[in-house]
């Protein structure tokens, strides 16, 4: 160029020359112009505005919300995913079929050669599973075969690290990890929101569901269960801790249970959770109902009487006590000796239209919905008389899932105040806000100190550890065999409480027809079976929870006579 | 005059052609050291899943009960052993009968100096 300008100007005339060089001038102008605005972005965008991440984080929305594992109150991993991988094969792109089989069938020998084939020939096929979720080497062993057209995948595997403890509540996934019953279920389904809210933003990653489960007390309830079962040959057993303040279930134990790891699980009707998908007659327990009840009316005080020295006949009913006094109870009497008769005519004072009414207040006669999908009904009298009301009283023609008859209970002993139970985990502030009154905090007062009654000197002495202050009731209601009452099969329970005299956890046990063992001098009575389990289970986790214990100078006597009998024994 | 500019700028041009290139090349290496470092992570991540879930398996409360009934001599804790601290002076003679000699107090350090 610059060649080129000297030429110009040798040759040609002086005006041209200037013309030419004003033109380059113009382009050098141009030039630099364009080049000075391009240096100054340069400048702003690399040295003065500030590094910054692109805006709005890249929405990670690429896979399925990553499924959240699910830990106990405490932090224990009770579900979790690991990658696994999973074979596949592309049909179009093996060459040797018979060989590929041959091969593959050598190295996974649980792989039927037949079916494969049949699967591999299936024309214009380009994806079949080979084998899901397999080992590493079984991984390495098939993927070595160098066959064309196989490969993996890495998936996830959802493991239960805990196994058994708390299957049923937990729930499971199918082999596309979506949540089938459960707390896996709740995940996918009801509490998509509180799923989702586990996420943390722009990140592939959740935060554990926290369950308000604690393991400890969660073994502790199964391994007591399991050998109450087994020492009354009991055909299942149940049992629920339930934090009374707050509505959270501690420990949930439904057996017989079932391995949640394992490929086949196996369940079946017995599989399942009794706590919440089956209802029962609790029997006399029913009868702390209706006592709080006619307290909350009004209709009968602490020094009311009963007359049980007959049955009490209704039309053509006779209803009678089953460990007949035949005279004059007092109120507390009437409880601890769970006198039918007493109940009874209770109901009767109160009217049949304010029993259904209270029922429905304490939410007896709605169904009880936690997270857990998997909830039954409570079954009712469909009409309701004197009779009914009367029978009602007491817990027959009345069966309601056992969380349930717990959930009441505990509502009625810690001042009244009904929660909605929870299986994740809640603060008292949260529960606070959620309760509503359902009786009198003085109603209250008074079914505290029935139920401690009922311990000290009643049918649920056996469970009144030492120390803890626990109250209870027992109920043993006779099962419906083929339309009629049997006496020859009866479900045990127990519902109980402690430490009495602030309530923090109510529990029930349950032993569905437990036989009498010489142990029991022939008895299969709940006082005898569930109310012993219930004693050793809350011995072992009134430590766990935090209860401490209080002793009086009666129970130190007791104890050092305990401590004397053991010695000599 | 104008050679020396010219000289000048096509030295700058190979310059600045060189620099950048170096700084790509840079930029794809640290590139290809974060896509590491993120897998890395995530295989991390995974193995510690992998340890947390034994770890849970380990410690389940049915195994450790388990093996606390073949090695311990502990029992679950009884309410009357919670003492507390204002009535620990009228409680110390029962609490040192309850004491065993000397020979049993280290139970778990003989059964780790067995294993060792």
């Amino acid at each position: 160029m610059t060649s080129a300008t000297v030429s110009h100007s040798e040759s040609a005339a002086a005006s041209p020359v200037l013309a030419g060089q004003n033109r380059i001038r113009l382009l050098g102008l141009i030039f630099s112009v364009v080049f000075f605005a391009i240096a100054t972005k340069l400048a702003i965008t690399s040295a003065i505005a500030p590094v910054s991440e692109p805006p709005g984080e890249v929405v990670a929305a690429a896979g399925r919300i990553p499924r959240p594992d699910i830990v106990d109150r405490n932090g224990n991993v009770l579900a979790t995913d690991v990658a696994v991988a999973s074979l596949y094969a592309d049909p179009r792109k093996i060459l040797d079929i018979d060989e590929a089989v041959e091969l593959i069938t050598a190295a996974l020998p649980d792989i039927d050669a037949k079916m494969l084939d049949t699967r591999l020939r299936q024309p214009g096929r380009a994806f079949i599973w080979l084998k899901r979720q397999v080992s590493p080497e079984e991984r390495d062993t098939v993927f070595n075969l160098g066959i064309p057209g196989v490969a993996y995948v890495n998936e996830r595997r959802r493991v239960y690290p805990q196994g058994r403890l708390a299957a049923q509540t937990l729930g499971y996934v199918d082999v596309d990890n979506r949540g089938i019953a459960g707390i896996e279920r709740y995940l996918d389904d009801a509490g998509a929101i509180y799923t989702a809210s586990l996420l943390e933003p722009g990140k592939d990653k959740a935060a554990p569901a926290e369950l308000a489960l604690d393991i400890r007390v969660q073994h502790a309830l199964t391994d007591e269960l399991q050998m109450a079962m087994t020492k009354f040959k009991a055909i299942a057993a149940g049992g629920i801790v339930m934090n009374v303040e707050t509505g959270e279930i501690v420990a949930l134990t439904s057996l017989p249970d079932y391995n949640p790891n394992a490929e086949e699980k196996k369940i079946g009707r017995d599989q399942q959770n009794r706590m919440l998908s089956g209802v029962y007659e609790l029997g006399s327990v029913i009868k702390a109902v209706t006592f709080s009840m006619a307290f909350d009316y009004g209709v009968v005080t602490m020094e009311s009487k009963f007359d049980a020295r007959t049955p009490l006949v209704i039309g053509s009913a006779r209803i009678n006590d089953f460990h007949a006094q035949r005279r004059v109870l007092a109120l507390p009497e009437v409880f601890t000796y769970s006198s039918n008769i007493g109940t009874a005519k209770m109901a009767l004072e109160v009217g049949v239209e304010r029993h259904k009414a209270f029922l429905e207040r304490v939410g007896l006669l709605d169904k009880l919905t936690t997270e857990v999908p998997e909830t039954a009904r409570p079954l009712l009298p469909k009409r309701w008389g004197r009779l009914v009301s009367a029978t009602a009283a007491f817990g027959h023609g009345f069966a309601v899932q056992p969380l349930q008859g717990l959930n009441v209970v505990a509502g009625l002993l810690n001042g009244g105040k009904m929660l909605q139970p929870t299986f994740l985990k809640r603060s008292k502030e949260e529960a606070d806000v959620l309760a509503r009154q359902i009786v009198r905090e003085e109603t209250s007062a008074h079914m505290r100190e029935l139920f401690r009654l009922n311990a000290t000197d009643g049918s649920a002495a056996k469970a009144d550890v030492i120390g803890y202050r626990v109250g209870g009731k027992t109920g043993t209601a006779e099962k419906v065999v083929n339309g009629r009452y049997s006496s020859l099969k009866s479900l045990a329970t127990f519902i109980g409480a402690f430490p009495m005299e602030k309530p923090k956890y109510a529990l029930i046990v349950m032993l569905d027809e437990p036989q009498a063992t010489p142990e029991t001098f022939g008895f299969a009575t709940s006082g005898w079976n569930a109310v012993p389990t219930a004693g050793k289970i809350i011995a072992r986790i009134a430590p766990i929870l935090g209860i401490d214990p209080v002793f009086t100078a009666a129970d130190r006597e007791k104890l050092a006579k305990q401590a004397k009998e053991k010695k000599q024994g | 005059m104008l050679k020396l500019a010219n000289g000048v700028l096509v030295v700058t041009a190979l310059v600045a052609g060189a620099l950048l290139y170096a700084l790509e090349h840079k930029t794809r290496g640290l590139e290809r050291e974060i896509a590491v470092t993120k897998r890395a992570i995530a295989d991390t991540d995974e193995d510690i899943k992998l340890l947390g879930a034994e770890w849970s398996s380990l410690t389940r409360p049915e195994r450790i009960q388990k093996l606390a009934a073949q090695n311990l001599q502990l029992a679950p804790a009884q309410a009357d052993q919670y003492v507390s601290l204002n009535e620990l002076q009228s409680r110390m003679e029962d609490i040192r009968a309850r004491v065993k000699p000397d020979k049993e107090q280290d139970v778990i350090g003989d059964l780790l100096q067995k294993m060792q």
